[in-house]
């Protein structure tokens, strides 16, 4: 069978459409388990509360403060970690503080132990340690 | 005429791109025809393999007043924690390291003492915060569904977890 120039070129540019999709739906397939929403947001903040034996402290207080412009407030799981979700993108965790309150105790020191992470995964933490 | 033609060649250019190369690009379990990849295990791998049956082996030697065997499996258990730190530092965010210190640290300290001094009731008590430690970090890692308990009944039938008389 004979095809026409003009016929076999638009063949080419469609199959060449066919192979970039069935390529592209190829290596689209997810393999990781990133079924969080890290893009929509900044990092979240995590850490520990502890008290100055070292021991962790569950159940403390953590509040979680944008510039005193708004405030979240959790509190430590048996484990003594908290984790908040992140604000929104354009935060500078620099204006984010940490502290942290249980009865009995006061506030010694807070340490942040990291800076934020180009993985978005990754939790900006900030250690907060209380004293009888 | 021809734009039936046209679509027809599409659909049969798109269906020999697709067809032969199903056994690559879809099959979920991989290529027959690919290089072995390194064996490279995951948390819920290294918990199964490395974890869960060496806190069960312990439980179950400290049960029997098996004080050499809960000795060897409690160092074993310490190793399997560091081993799976070490191979996953990271786990969803969070700092493994610190959440098995936060979690079974004191725990394990607390068995050493009642295994050397034979020492059952703070056996008892230490293997249970032990376990409790286990719950609250799967609860923390979002995996509250997790529950590990105190072993009731051996998985190794093979093992004889009495004390050598």
């Amino acid at each position: 069978m004979k095809v026409p120039v003009r016929l076999a070129s638009r063949m080419l540019v469609v199959a060449a459409g066919c192979f970039l999709s069935a390529a592209a739906w190829a290596g689209g397939a997810g393999f990781g388990d990133d079924d969080d929403n890290a893009d929509e947001g900044g990092p979240s903040y995590f850490g520990f509360v502890r008290d100055n034996n070292g021991a962790t402290v569950p159940d403390a207080k953590v509040t979680v403060s944008l510039k005193n412009k708004i405030s979240i407030v959790t509190r430590t799981d048996a484990l003594g970690t908290y984790k908040v979700p992140g604000f929104a993108k354009d935060i500078d965790p620099q204006d984010v503080q940490v502290s942290c309150d249980k009865d009995g105790y006061r506030q010694l020191r807070v340490v942040r132990r990291s800076t934020p992470n180009p993985d978005p995964k990754i939790p900006i933490e900030t250690e907060c340690t209380l004293q009888r | 005429m021809r734009k039936l033609l046209l679509c027809l060649i599409a659909v049969a250019s798109f269906a020999m791109l697709v067809r032969p190369e199903r056994g690559a690009a879809e099959n979920q379990f991989g290529d027959a025809n690919a290089q072995p990849a390194p064996f490279n295990p995951q948390m819920a791998a290294m918990m199964n393999m490395l974890i869960q049956p060496r806190h069960a082996k312990l439980g179950l030697a400290g049960a029997a007043d098996n004080w050499p065997l809960a000795g060897y499996m409690l160092k074993e258990l310490r190793q399997g924690f560091v081993i799976t730190a070490r191979a996953v530092p990271r786990w969803k965010g969070l700092p493994v390291p610190d959440l098995f210190d936060a979690a079974v640290d004191r725990p394990l300290k607390l068995i050493e003492a009642a295994v050397k001094l034979q020492y059952k009731a703070q056996f008892d008590d230490a293997y249970g915060k032990l376990t409790e430690g286990c719950n609250a970090c799967h609860a923390t890692t979002e995996h509250p569904f997790v529950v590990i308990k105190v072993p009731d009944a051996s998985a190794f039938p093979n093992q004889d977890f009495q004390p050598k008389r």
